[in-house]
């Protein structure tokens, strides 16, 4: 069911239909590695926002009226993240970008997270300049992500004392 | 005299700054001579036919065609008659002949509409089709090539000009392009309230499981989109450009999820 919604939320070409990838790669131009997220989505789902282990990423782009949401779980004692998902309304790239934010997020640190470029998910999708904010937009959830996780560990702090 | 009048119309203006006291000349638009580019500075000696109709076929963009919003020194490349003095100069009411494409023209100019947000929408599609009945190509497949040319640009351009109109969010962003407000598109947005209230928008849509419940989602989103539509005519009437944009931006994300909405329709 969950692909069936990514499914209708994508704007892939001239049909959304269940033809084998390869067809939509000849007749769109899309990498084979945007179709294969497209086809076999990873991650996609929600945690819940008032886990205090949480941190919700909620970003737009105004130009497309695109919405990515990317959560991370944070293990407190090493501020690993240790698991991530996303929910994404926009076209394919924009999907693309968000799913492979979530598997390059699980298991580092989120200091290092913080260092993970648009142009680096642009590269491994080979995204064209037209789709390039969408990767943008990805490392802008990947930053808006850690930084809820932090505020709200702060908010927390003071009431433990 | 009448052709003499349309030769040095056509010639070169600087010939006109030399002669312009002289009484043998016929009163002509008032010009503003800084404006003026001369495409040659030559005084042109007693013209024949042959080479009035070379001048006729002389690329059109030495001539001043970025003065504001007056036509006045526009004419007819076929039979020379003047273009109107306000409006849109896209076909030839003399002759019928289509005129090429003038970029410095704006969409409102082409409908004869005011510059302005609130327009009457209703109004578009006769403007629209009278346009088409003058310029369309399929119109004019009896004419000379360049002609055919011209009129395929634009019929294009009235086509692009109905399209932009007809819409309000296209109408509001290309009334802020002409107020060269430009808008980083780049820049992601994450105003919280908004991007929650979307994607439970979203959400809704693709979960809604009958045409009843998007229908009803359909006529909550359509009312947003108006009072937005609002919002952004009155920001805009006040020149408040910043508040302009986001309205735009909202509105661009209604309307993502009525496209959504009429998808699974």
């Amino acid at each position: 069911m969950l692909r069936l919604a990514l499914k209708r939320s994508l704007r892939l070409g001239p049909a959304v239909s269940d033809t084998p990838s390869a067809a939509m790669v000849a007749s769109r131009g899309y990498h084979e590695r945007v179709v294969d997220h497209y086809n076999n989505p990873r991650n996609v789902g929600s945690f819940d926002k008032e886990d205090p282990n949480v941190g919700t990423g909620l970003v737009g782009a105004p130009a497309c009226g695109d919405v990515m949401k990317l959560q991370i779980k944070v293990d407190e004692d090493s501020g690993k993240i240790v698991d991530a998902c996303f929910k994404t309304f926009g076209c394919g790239s924009a999907i693309a970008s968000s799913s492979v934010a979530t598997e390059w997020v699980k298991g580092k640190q989120m200091e290092e997270v913080l260092t993970i470029k648009n142009t680096e998910i642009a590269k491994h999708l080979s995204l064209p300049p037209v789709k390039l904010h969408c990767s943008m937009l990805a490392e802008d959830a990947i930053k808006a992500a850690v930084k809820d996780y932090e505020l709200k560990k702060a908010k927390a702090a003071p009431k433990q004392e | 005299m009448w052709n003499r009048r349309k030769n040095l119309l056509l010639s070169s203006l600087s010939l006109l700054r030399h002669i312009s006291s002289s009484p043998h000349l016929p009163r002509l638009h008032p010009l503003k001579p800084s404006h003026l580019l001369c495409p040659s500075n030559s005084f042109l000696p007693p013209i024949d036919s042959q080479l009035r109709n070379n001048l006729l076929d002389l690329p059109r963009c030495g001539f001043p065609r970025n003065l504001s919003s007056s036509n006045s020194c526009s004419s007819c490349w076929n039979c020379g008659a003047v273009g109107p003095t306000s409006g849109a100069f896209l076909a030839c009411g003399s002759c019928g002949a289509v005129q090429p494409v003038d970029a410095s023209v704006d969409y409102f100019q082409i409908f004869g509409m005011k510059k302005m947000y609130e327009i009457e929408e209703g109004d578009l599609e006769g403007i629209y089709k009278d346009w088409q009945k003058k310029l369309h190509p399929d119109l004019v497949h009896s004419k000379s090539e360049k002609e055919k040319g011209f009129a395929a640009e634009q019929s294009a351009r009235v086509i692009d000009a109905y399209r932009t109109l007809k819409n309000p969010l296209s109408r509001a962003l290309y009334l802020l392009k002409l107020e060269q407000i430009h808008v980083d598109e780049e820049k992601t947005v994450s105003d919280p309230d908004l991007l929650m209230e979307m994607l439970e928008m979203r959400e809704a849509v693709e979960e809604a499981k009958d045409t009843q419940s998007l229908k009803e989602i359909q006529s909550k989103v359509k009312k947003k989109l108006d009072s937005w539509s609002n919002s952004f005519k009155e920001a805009f009437n006040k020149q408040d450009f910043d508040s302009a944009v986001n309205c735009t931006q909202r509105m661009k994300y209604y309307e993502r999820a009525l496209e959504e909405i009429t998808k699974k329709l």
